[in-house]
């Protein structure tokens, strides 16, 4: 992991701290806020893989994955923005359907890098487990506006620390250019 | 390559291109010694650091991926282990960012491995290994390019070992790992490679990290998708390609020694290792993660001395005693120059195809010692006793006529 990565792995867990703490003390104007600053994220992201992808990658073996990578993230960050003004309880939603699809690509990368006999597969699979039991806690307290947003919010928190964790952590590095 | 090529194979085509015992240590010593040089090397004798022909791995992870951190990288790997093939090559419907890169593809026989030797030519036995360390690369790192790119060097799921007993030939599915401290298991087929990264210009994705080690092993036959070949296969014969290394490697050498009067793309001196043929093909296909012992004796055997291990502080105290007028005539102080003057060459001709990724290059005799001074400090002492002696020999030519 370079320097630039790790400061943005810092400021990424920090903004994901304080956004929970925002949603935890209003949650009504915190869900917007978070859903609004996501989609814009994702906007950004989905417009930055299509740039790559027609000036570098559309040459590349395999380069249209990139590309519809990027056109789904920039298709999530539409919708998000679309439902940021709505009701709480359906951006909640939204949002624990983002956490899902994370922690299943969470335990997807876990379950690769044991494969790969590589040491970050425990950290990546635990991340994975505890994005899906936040969701089954929210299914189980769907009635209790301010219990969702508690747990979605603790997750969140979670998932932060894991981030600053890992910015910290030294990571091996395989490197073969000779 | 490794030590097993870089230092004990060069050795014994330096003998059979017919430098003595002593010189042809020396020769080895220096090709080997390119992927030692590293700035932290360097830093350790006070010598100047824009001469690194290397980057350890710490050096990599603290490497800066912004543009003039992608120079240094670039400038290090294109001039020392990924010679760019062609630097004016086309392809069509691409973008300048794209093209600049894929005209850093390395591959063999080259105009830069012309110049390359040419270069060394009168320029010590230093300079002779290092052209050999970098003449040898091209066939091993054929097809990567010594930059960070996703786009040039990945590699994908697609990628087979060819195995051959001889009669039948069948392939094996490469499975490869992410784990460092893990050596490769032959018998099951499984090799590290670097991590795949998506950011174009992580260092995951320089030269051939992406393919593992594979391209290391003289005795590996594999095939697999470039990510810049448009779906095309390529078969990578390492067996047939470090053969031609050897022979290539002995050819230039005679050229260097004077003993041939030019050097030429595509030769190769097949005829000087007729008497060893079928062994040198016998090291070269045997399956083993290092050939130094079977290198070693060979060389051993063709000069009847023995052959000591590389020792990387072995001409250290002899330059850091050294006065720093004397340092440029010192072991390390000769390849030092010879390395300055690679790195030189090479990022002018990039810079002069329209290139900048290995950064800015200005002429040492054409521009004036205020331009060769904002080229860096560190490199100016160096870039001033050349201009000094250009301008010397440039006088002398004028009084004679």
């Amino acid at each position: 992991m370079s320097m630039l990565q790790r400061v943005q792995n810092v400021l990424a867990g920090l903004l994901m701290i304080a956004g929970s703490v925002v949603m935890i003390l209003s949650p009504d104007d915190g869900c917007a806020v978070i859903a609004w600053s996501l989609s814009i994220l994702m906007i950004l992201a989905g417009i930055r893989s299509f740039f790559y992808y027609f000036t570098m990658a559309r040459h590349m073996v395999g380069g249209e994955m990139l590309l519809y990578t990027g056109a789904i993230v920039f298709d999530f960050g539409m919708l998000t923005n679309a439902v940021s003004d709505s009701p709480k309880l359906f951006v909640i939603f939204y949002l624990l359907l983002i956490h899902a699809f994370s922690g299943l690509v969470d335990i997807l990368r876990g379950l690769e890098a044991k494969r790969l006999e590589a040491p970050s597969w425990r950290l990546a699979t635990i991340r994975g487990i505890i994005n899906l039991l936040t969701i089954v806690f929210c299914v189980i307290f769907v009635r209790s506006t301010q219990v969702l947003v508690g747990i979605y919010c603790l997750g969140l928190i979670y998932s932060a620390c894991t981030r600053i964790y890992s910015a910290f952590r030294k990571t091996a590095m395989v490197y073969i250019p000779r | 390559m490794q030590k097993d090529f870089h230092y004990y194979a060069t050795y014994a085509a330096a003998y059979i291109a017919g430098y003595s015992h002593e010189e042809s240590m020396a020769v080895c010593y220096s090709a080997q010694f390119v992927d030692w040089c590293s700035k932290t090397f360097l830093s350790k004798i006070k010598a100047p650091q824009t001469a690194a022909t290397t980057q350890l791995q710490l050096e990599m992870m603290d490497a800066r991926t912004d543009v003039i951190g992608l120079q240094d990288i670039t400038r290090i790997w294109s001039s020392f282990h990924f010679l760019p093939y062609d630097l004016y090559a086309e392809k069509k419907k691409c973008t300048r960012l794209y093209r600049d890169k894929y005209r850093l593809i390395c591959n063999v026989n080259g105009d830069l491995v012309v110049d390359t030797v040419k270069l060394a030519k009168d320029a010590g036995l230093q300079a002779v290994g290092l052209a050999m360390h970098i003449l040898a690369d091209t066939w091993a790192h054929r097809y990567f390019a010594g930059t960070p790119s996703l786009v040039i060097n990945n590699t994908n799921y697609y990628f087979y070992e060819l195995l051959s007993d001889g009669e039948t030939e069948q392939e094996r599915k490469i499975a490869f790992r992410h784990s460092p401290s893990k050596p490769d298991d032959l018998d099951k087929g499984l090799y590290t490679n670097s991590v795949y990264q998506r950011n174009e210009n992580s260092v995951m994705n320089l030269g051939h990290g992406r393919a593992g080690h594979l391209p290391d092993y003289s005795f590996m036959r594999y095939k697999y998708l470039p990510a810049w070949g448009d779906y095309e296969e390529i078969i990578k014969d390492n067996p047939s390609d470090y053969l031609h290394a050897f022979c290539q490697m002995i050819y230039a050498m005679k050229y260097l020694r004077g003993t041939i009067e030019d050097f030429k793309k595509e030769c190769y001196d097949w005829d000087a290792i007729a008497p060893w043929e079928d062994e040198i093909k016998a090291i070269l296909a045997k399956r083993q993660l290092d050939s130094c012992e079977d290198w070693k004796a060979f060389g051993e055997k063709l000069s009847g001395q023995e052959i000591g291990d590389f020792e990387l502080d072995a001409y250290t105290e002899e330059y850091l005693q050294a006065a720093k007028d004397e340092k440029d005539n010192t072991f390390l102080g000769k390849f030092i120059t010879a390395a300055l003057a690679q790195k030189s060459m090479v990022t002018n001709r990039i810079f002069k195809s329209g290139n900048i990724l290995a950064g800015v290059s200005v002429d040492l005799v054409k521009d004036s010692l205020g331009e060769l001074w904002k080229y860096g400090k560190r490199f100016f002492p160096y870039a001033k006793r050349r201009h000094n002696a250009s301008k010397e020999a440039e006088n002398g030519r004028e009084d004679l006529r």
